[in-house]
């Protein structure tokens, strides 16, 4: 992995304050961060532990009270680092009275795009996201999750380097949540990085390399997801074909060795795995089906 | 006709020292709004992070200002053109068509000036729909994109502040012209169908015309018959024989000998066609010079009082406002116009004079003839005065008087006006009261000479411009409040500037302590013990306390006065309805006036966006 970083933060601190300027919230306390290029980073914590303030600190969005985050090595409040940037809010916040296309035109006219590339890029996101069919309808009518979608889209307009994502799961069905993640590891795959958050486990699991985990303001813990999560005193043999012969002569196996053996079953699939299979093999196979009852 | 005196301003004279004053305050804005922003960061920073960060700011904004593109800037704009749509802009626009349609019912058109009665109404009834709705979408957008965190989308794009708020006020400005364009087409119509109207003659009148047509063919004289048309609203002509005039084109229809008097600001062409047989067919014309464009050329005016010395200022009648001066009739007293840089090649045809006097009567003479006045001219290098003519004043009303290029004075002597009396290009007009005991009143632009006419078309449609620099002036506060303000707040600012600008005159008077019943604090004490507001109150704590109050309100008051446009200047209603050209130098100021408050607000906009924490 190279070594350039592409985020930083230096003892980064926010504390929110009322109108009359009085503490209220002590969001973020000091955080030191790295990101570099091409890893997807993921902040990890429960609602209010402040992943939120973090992302906004770092677009500029707000004012840090302390300490300070710089992207491309450029301070937060810089508009030019911008143009390299994407950025997908918490809750998609676009216009409402515009469709799809005039969300996407218009979010790219702000970019330097010359008109054909605009163009091609507004129908190539609309049908990456699968839109085309709502494209010309105005988002008011929008579900959560086209909103998420469009949304996305947006933050996809300029092809940024860099992308921060905040949530980017929330709102979406088990299929919107798993072609997201496959989106994120495939723009990861194109050398982009991508800074996300989320308080769901599962979603940064699977596609994190490194994450911080936040509580109530603090970092609590930092690394690589695989060495964070590997369990060293333990170990895991997954096999098929076993007849119950070899099952109960790797019990004795693993007695003999004086280990102890603490589960030996069929595996059941996760509810994800079962309904992303249903799904896809309904969309290929239209029909009623009913399958065997419990 | 009230119209200030201010039309009469030269532009090129005016543009030098109203740019000083107006870079004064820039500047001083300028460095007032840095050095407190360096004091702050100080303050929070200590002294050298605060300098550092006092100096980033200032290098951010010149390159926010300066960089602007205008890409993303029209893009912004389109983006607000098209939340405006959603606003129902429509809406105002349906209101302005049912307000037009309805107002054919309480708009006589049989009154005394229709024109300017219809003129007045159009020209208000946008400028005050374009404002108000100028106000609620400027000092809305802004706040609800805030408010619905839509804006986090935008600024986390490469777009400055600065694009952000001019595009704002640009989009705003598109709308409102697009806006103000379809009204002033349909408003044009309005006034022109409104006021058509065509007279006819009855059976009699008919049978005269012809008995005058036939003896002014035989002997170039119509004298002793006088022909009326019919009624039609409200007014009947009076119709004049000029046989010399007259023209004759293929049809056999014959134009411009036959016309009427001047009523109800206007009057008609007869045309006619004499047929092989039969009776001769007269054809009334639609309205004409009813819809002018007057291009005035003012004098300077002094008085001599009824000695005949000279005075600053004639005689005040009481309770007539200031502005006009009286002069004693039957006295030595006259009004005394001196106009300069006159050329013989302009007025080929002789000088008119037009004049709108007032009237003061201290007894009622004979109520229904004028009050006589004399009219004579002056060579103001040899002080030689030659009596024009007599006339009989129409009040209030206004009149042409033509000085021919050659007349004969009373006493004998043939003048001719430009060898005689004109010196140097300058020459005096006196006017005098004839009748004792009653009075002329005149102001400065009371009379002038109409050099010619502009076009009332293009006078219009620069009257409309005027109230388009009110909107985009208007839009520039709205939006400057609305970057730093809450939706409502922003609201209650935009409209208090826009009523300290349209009634500018009387912040002046409150904040110079000239309205009756004292100023807030104390008016609010009489309206609610109930006293009348010239007694003084009694000299208890509390009055002195409201006084005080009141002393503190009125710096205020001054303050604001003194920073808020005055929207007459940009108001040409006045101009359009009574019939006067707007003058380019005129238009000129008004759109330095708008752009000396559009461009500083714009700054300050950007500056409180900038400053700023949107996600907050
Ligand atoms: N605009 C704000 N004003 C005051 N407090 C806020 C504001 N935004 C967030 N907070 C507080 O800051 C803390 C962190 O919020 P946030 O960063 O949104 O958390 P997360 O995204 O991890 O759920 C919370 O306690 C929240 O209540
Ligand atoms: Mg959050």
């Amino acid at each position: 992995m190279s070594a350039e970083v592409v985020i930083e933060t230096r003892s980064l601190t926010k504390v929110y304050r009322d109108f009359w300027g009085r503490r209220k919230v002590e969001a973020l306390k000091a955080l030191d961060l790295d990101v570099r290029r091409g890893e997807i980073f993921g902040l990890l914590g429960p609602n209010g532990s402040g992943k939120t303030t973090t992302i906004k600190l770092i677009l500029g969005l707000l004012f840090p009270t302390n300490g300070e985050a710089l992207v491309f090595g450029r301070p937060a409040g810089d508009v030019e680092k911008n143009a390299r940037i994407g950025y997908l809010p918490e809750e998609s916040y676009l216009y409402r009275f515009l469709n799809a296309e005039e969300t996407l035109d218009f979010y790219a006219r702000l970019f330097r795009l010359p008109r054909a590339v605009r163009r091609q890029r507004v129908y190539d996101l609309i049908e990456q996201v699968g839109l085309q069919r709502a494209k010309r309808r105005q988002l008011r009518e929008y579900s959560k999750g086209m909103t998420r979608r469009i949304g996305l889209a947006q933050a996809l307009i300029n092809d940024p380097e860099l992308l921060l994502l905040d949530e980017p799961t929330t709102g979406l069905d088990p299929i919107g949540i798993r072609e997201m993640k496959d989106l994120i590891l495939h723009l990861r795959d194109q050398g982009k990085t991508i800074l996300m958050c989320s308080h769901r486990l599962d979603d940064v699991q699977d596609v994190c390399d490194r994450i911080a985990i936040l509580h109530q303001g603090e970092l609590k813990e930092l690394g690589r997801v695989d060495s964070l999560l590997k369990v060293r005193d333990m170990t895991e043999i997954r096999a098929t074909g076993l007849s119950e012969e070899a099952k109960e002569e790797i019990r004795q196996v693993i007695a003999r060795h004086g280990a102890q053996l603490l589960s030996c079953d069929n595996p059941t699939a996760t509810l994800e795995e079962l309904f992303v299979k249903i799904i896809r093999e309904s969309e290929e196979h239209p029909g009623r089906r009913v399958r065997g009852v419990a | 006709m009230v119209l200030e005196t201010f039309h009469a301003v030269n532009f090129a004279e005016w543009i030098g020292p109203a740019a000083k004053v107006w870079l004064i305050a820039v500047v001083a804005l300028l460095v007032g709004f840095a050095l407190l922003r360096w004091l702050f960061a100080v303050l929070r920073q200590g002294p050298a992070a605060g300098t550092l960060s006092a100096l980033n700011f200032l290098w951010a904004a010149a390159a926010d200002l300066l960089l602007i593109s205008p890409r993303r800037t029209l893009a912004l704009a389109g983006l607000t053109i098209k939340e405006s749509m959603r606003r129902r802009v429509v809406i105002v626009f349906a209101v302005f068509l049912i307000l037009v349609a309805f107002a054919g019912w309480f708009l006589d058109p049989g009154s005394n000036q229709p024109a300017r009665l219809y003129l007045s109404f159009v020209l208000t009834t946008t400028s005050y729909l374009v404002l108000l709705l100028a106000v609620f979408l400027s000092a809305l957008s802004l706040p609800a994109d805030i408010r619905n965190h839509t804006i986090h989308t935008v600024v986390t794009k490469p777009v400055r502040p600065s694009e952000i708020v001019l595009g704002r006020v640009l989009g705003f400005a598109a709308v409102g012209t697009v806006l103000l364009g379809l009204m002033a087409a349909i408003s044009y119509v309005f006034v022109l169908r409104g006021l058509d109207h065509k007279h006819d003659f009855s059976a009699a009148a008919r049978e005269q015309l012809a008995v005058m047509w036939r003896d002014a063919r035989r002997n170039d004289s119509t004298q002793g018959i006088a022909v009326s048309t019919d009624r039609v609203q409200n007014h009947r002509h009076t119709v004049f024989f000029d046989p010399a005039q007259e023209t004759v084109d293929e049809q056999g229809v014959r134009r411009g000998a036959i016309r009427t008097d001047t009523e109800n600001g206007h009057e008609h062409e007869i045309q006619y066609v004499v047929p092989a047989e039969g009776e001769v067919q007269f054809v009334c014309s639609p309205p004409e010079n009813h819809l002018l464009a007057r291009v005035p050329i003012y004098g300077k005016l002094r008085f001599k009082d009824r000695a005949g010395k000279d005075a600053d200022k004639g005689v005040n009648v009481g309770d007539e406002w200031t502005y006009r001066s009286y002069i004693q009739g039957g006295s030595l007293a006259a009004a005394i116009w001196t106009f300069e840089n006159l050329r013989d090649d302009q007025f080929p045809d002789g000088l008119p004079v037009e004049m709108t006097l007032g009237v003061f009567r201290t007894h009622k003479g004979d109520i229904e003839k004028g009050v006589p006045g004399s009219l004579s001219v002056r060579n103001p290098a040899t002080g030689d005065e030659a009596h024009v003519r007599t006339f009989a004043s129409r009040e209030f009303q206004t009149d042409l008087q033509v000085i021919p290029l050659e007349f004969q004075t009373g006493d004998g002597r043939t003048i001719n006006l430009f060898r005689d009396m004109v010196a140097d290009g300058k020459l005096e007009v006196w006017l005098r009261c004839v009748a004792p005991q009653q009075y002329f009143g005149a102001g400065q632009a009371d009379l002038y000479l109409r050099a010619r006419d502009a076009s009332f078309a293009l006078n219009f449609v620069k009257g409309f411009a005027g109230i388009w620099l009110q909107m985009v002036m208007i839009t520039g506060f709205g939006v400057l409040f609305s970057t730093f303000l809450s939706g409502p707040i922003a609201i209650l600012a935009t409209g208090g500037a826009l009523l300290g600008g349209l009634f500018s005159d009387f912040l002046y008077q409150l904040s110079q302590h000239k309205v009756f019943g004292g100023g807030p604090i104390e008016a609010m004490i009489r309206l609610v013990t109930q006293q009348n507001v010239v007694t003084e109150l009694p000299p208890t704590a509390q009055t002195t306390v409201a006084k005080m109050l009141d002393k503190a309100a009125e710096q205020w008051m001054w303050l604001i006065w003194h920073m808020l446009p005055d929207f007459r200047v940009l108001s040409f209603s006045d101009h359009v309805a009574y019939g006067f050209d707007i003058s380019w130098g005129l238009l000129a100021m008004a759109v330095c006036q708008t752009l000396a408050y559009v461009g500083p607000a714009f700054v300050l906009g950007y500056v409180f966006l900038k400053s700023r924490e949107l996600a907050q």
